[in-house]
């Protein structure tokens, strides 16, 4: 029994499901970003394990370099934008940031 | 006849003893002088107890996200040094003007000021504050 | 990509590809010059905003001058036609104007803010749009998404002290990273499934290749998710009337423009060249585009469009701050936009184009004065406006003509937009006697309704009150000059439209493949 395509989905699929729960349940932004990075993270899974098993060609390892890249420029401003947020709330609850509702 | 999960299990079980002995061999022939300080958590210097959110300091934080972002950049240079011989100057000059628009971003970072480490300047007591002066 | 020894191929592929990049070499040219410019003059508040207007009028020229090549570069992952050049105009009018508008911002210029960065990341953000509008391969689309979007989200917090812009921004960074990463997700799918990232090889194969339903649906619903979160569609609107409130009027007059003008295009190239049938040996290639049958997208996009369009006039009608009304307005808007996008035909198409021509004009005019009063008054509060249109009447007739056209009322250019999308709609007849009167109805009953909410400032601002006898605002004649460079647009092409029909009508011609 060798370790198959299915394995990589099954784990990517995984993945993306805890990555989506840390999303919706999480309150701290910080968690928040690190479910954001399992969401992409599996998408490479996927990505690289459809290039190496598809075998049809490499463009699924370029699109995981450029994941890779435009994960990290994300978080960085995402960073910066919740540091921001806690030099004003001296918090980063977000459910208790909500000045914006009518 | 080894599986692929087999491959796996090899490689989980060598990391484990490979981190253990490291740790038995060096029980061995280190000495032992416990103490508080010494038993306390290392953490970079920063007291290891209390919120997370309140002590670090914000440069940090810049620091961080000034190597994030130039150090991910290397991941197009790995496809790039593949093909460099093939494709010759065009490949050199293509990857020169990403660099170049890189370190305009850098230059910019400098000039703002971001990447100076202004340290807190130690008091040196001089001596008028050991000397009363009133005399 | 193809083996090493076509390279030299390759490198004349690149070459060419270089030339036709020119406007995109430009803005980032621009870009650059821009944060050397704010390196050099700390002092100025404005430089960068003057490198950045001179930027967008050098790559408006050469934007003009390939407008009519229709070519792949980038071995076909980017495609310069006539359609990414009509979007890639729109949105460079939209950047200049308000680069423009930004000048007169009392809230920007608080204090001694500085500035640079700001019309920095403007340039940076019309950048990510124009790499939208032209790719042709899901990778780029990501990029070019996520180009746009890390600069809006800093962009809406702009003003970061203010808490609420704050909480703005953190808001779309947060729904924002979500959706692109769902996104991204929807693609990887697809790369399984048909083993392409360029949009033509991923319809060749689904062409030819009787695929797994289930997966294809969720899979393009999920890409769909991320469009539908950058044009603020339906189910996906949550962070609009939030950012919209939040951020500064300028970042938001852009982002209800711009940003989903780029939206628009990237999502009806998705469905032009993905989803399109290989017509059967003999037939006449009609207007209507031949979509795959397996699942039929049009009654997808027909139920986003209508629940985008009721759910933003209906919760428009309680809304008391103006910000957060436009905002609400604005996703209706994109709801009768994407009316034109369900009937995947070229009239409904040139109805999007014409509708998104009216929008640019009329939406940012109306976030142009609601900018001015806030300088006027400090308040973006509908209350506050009371007797406003007796204080500053030149200011207050503008609005009403922005208003008035965003209601669709004839002889303003919001009119001629709905006509062409309701007749669109109307024309439409597909296989099997499929049609969308019920659509049109939908619109027509959603474009009663925002009357009231339109009518609605527009009494608030000439209420006979105690403020009718409270003295005349100044305003600056600048800052008149340029109201009335968004209005007489506004009513020049509702009473003569034919330039701007021309235009939609020539730029209608999408790249499928080689």
């Amino acid at each position: 029994m060798g370790i198959g395509l299915t394995h990589y989905l099954i784990l990517s699929g995984i993945l993306f499901a805890i990555g989506l729960f840390a999303v919706i349940t999480r309150r701290n932004a910080i968690m928040v970003l690190m479910g954001l990075e399992l969401i992409l993270n599996s998408a490479n899974i996927n990505f690289i394990a459809f290039s190496r098993f598809g075998g049809i060609n490499l463009d699924g390892q370029v699109a995981a370099i450029f994941v890779i890249v435009l994960a990290v420029t994300e978080a960085a401003i995402a960073l910066a934008i919740i540091l921001n947020i806690y030099q004003n709330y001296k918090h980063i609850r977000i459910d208790e940031i909500n000045k914006l509702k009518e | 006849m080894l599986t692929d999960f087999g491959i796996i299990l090899i490689f989980f079980i060598v990391g484990v003893l490979f981190v253990a002995a490291g740790l038995f061999v060096s029980s061995l022939i280190r000495p032992s002088h416990p103490n508080k300080i010494k038993n306390s958590t290392y953490e970079c210097g920063e007291e290891p107890i209390g919120s997370p959110w309140i002590k670090f300091n914000i440069r940090y934080y810049v620091v961080a996200l000034m190597f994030l972002l130039f150090e991910v950049e290397i991941v197009f240079l790995f496809p790039w040094t593949v093909v460099f011989k093939q494709l010759g100057w065009y490949a050199f000059s293509s990857m020169a003007v990403f660099m170049v628009i890189l370190v305009f971003g850098l230059a910019y970072v400098w000039g703002k000021g971001d990447l100076e480490w202004d340290k807190p300047k130690p008091y040196i007591p001089k001596l008028e504050d050991f000397v009363d002066m009133k005399d | 990509m193809g083996p090493i020894s076509h390279s030299i191929n390759f490198l004349e592929e690149l070459q060419k590809s270089v030339g036709l990049f020119a406007p995109e070499t430009a803005l980032t040219v621009t870009f650059l010059l821009a944060i050397v410019a704010d390196l050099i003059f700390r002092r100025s508040r404005n430089v960068t905003g003057f490198i950045a207007l001179l930027g967008f009028i050098a790559t408006g020229a050469l934007l003009m001058s390939n407008s009519s090549t229709s070519a792949f570069a980038f071995n076909s992952t980017y495609a310069i036609d006539p359609f990414a050049n009509f979007f890639k105009l729109l949105i460079l009018i939209t950047s200049y104007l308000i680069v423009v508008i930004s000048f007169f911002s009392a809230e920007l210029y608080h204090g001694n803010r500085k500035l640079g960065e700001y019309y920095t990341l403007i340039i940076g953000m019309t950048f990510g749009m124009f790499i939208l509008c032209s790719s042709t391969n899901l990778i780029m689309i990501y990029i070019g998404i996520e180009a746009m979007s890390l600069c809006s989200y800093v962009l809406s917090g702009y003003t970061k002290e203010i808490r609420r812009s704050s909480e703005a921004s953190l808001k779309y960074v947060i729904y924002g990273a979500v959706s692109s990463g769902i996104m991204i997700y929807g693609i990887s799918l697809i790369y399984g499934l048909t083993g392409h990232l360029g949009l033509a090889e991923i319809n060749h194969s689904l062409n030819v290749a009787n695929l797994d339903h289930i997966t294809l649906l969720v899979s393009g619903m999920m890409i769909i998710a991320g469009f539908a979160y950058k044009i603020s569609a339906v189910p996906f609107h949550f962070w609009t009337p939030d950012v919209y409130e939040g951020a500064p009027v300028t970042i938001t007059a852009f982002l209800s423009v711009a940003s989903k003008a780029a939206g628009f295009a990237a999502l009806i190239r998705f469905f032009k060249v993905v989803f399109a049938a290989v017509p059967a040996q003999g037939s006449i290639p009609d207007a209507t585009w031949n979509m795959l049958g397996s699942i039929d997208w049009r009654i997808v996009i027909a139920i986003l469009s209508v629940l985008t369009m009721t759910l933003g006039n209906l919760v428009a009608l309680k809304q008391t701050n103006v910000k957060r009304l436009l905002a609400y307005s604005s996703i209706a808007h994109a709801g009768y936009m994407l009316m034109g996008v369900t009937v995947m035909s070229e009239i409904g198409v040139q109805s999007v184009l014409v509708y998104l021509v009216a929008y640019m004009f009329m939406n940012l005019g109306a976030f142009y004065v609601v900018m001015q009063y806030a300088n006027l008054i400090g308040s973006e509060e509908l209350e506050d406006y009371t007797g406003i249109g007796y204080r500053a009447p030149v200011l207050g007739i503008c609005m009403v003509i922005f208003l008035v056209s965003l209601l669709g009322f004839p002889s303003t250019v919001g009119f001629i937009g709905k006509l062409y999308i309701f007749s669109a709609v109307l024309s439409f007849a597909g296989k099997n006697g499929q049609n969308f009167y019920w659509l049109a109805i939908m619109g027509v009953i959603n474009s009663a309704i925002s009357a009231y909410f339109y009518i609605k400032i527009v009494r608030n601002m000439f209420v006979r009150g105690a403020e009718f006898d409270k003295e005349k605002f100044k305003l600056s004649p600048e800052s008149l000059v340029v109201a009335l460079i968004i209005v007489i647009p506004t009513l020049y092409f509702g009473l003569f439209p034919g330039a701007v029909i021309r235009w939609a009508e020539t730029s209608l011609k999408i790249l499928v493949g080689n």
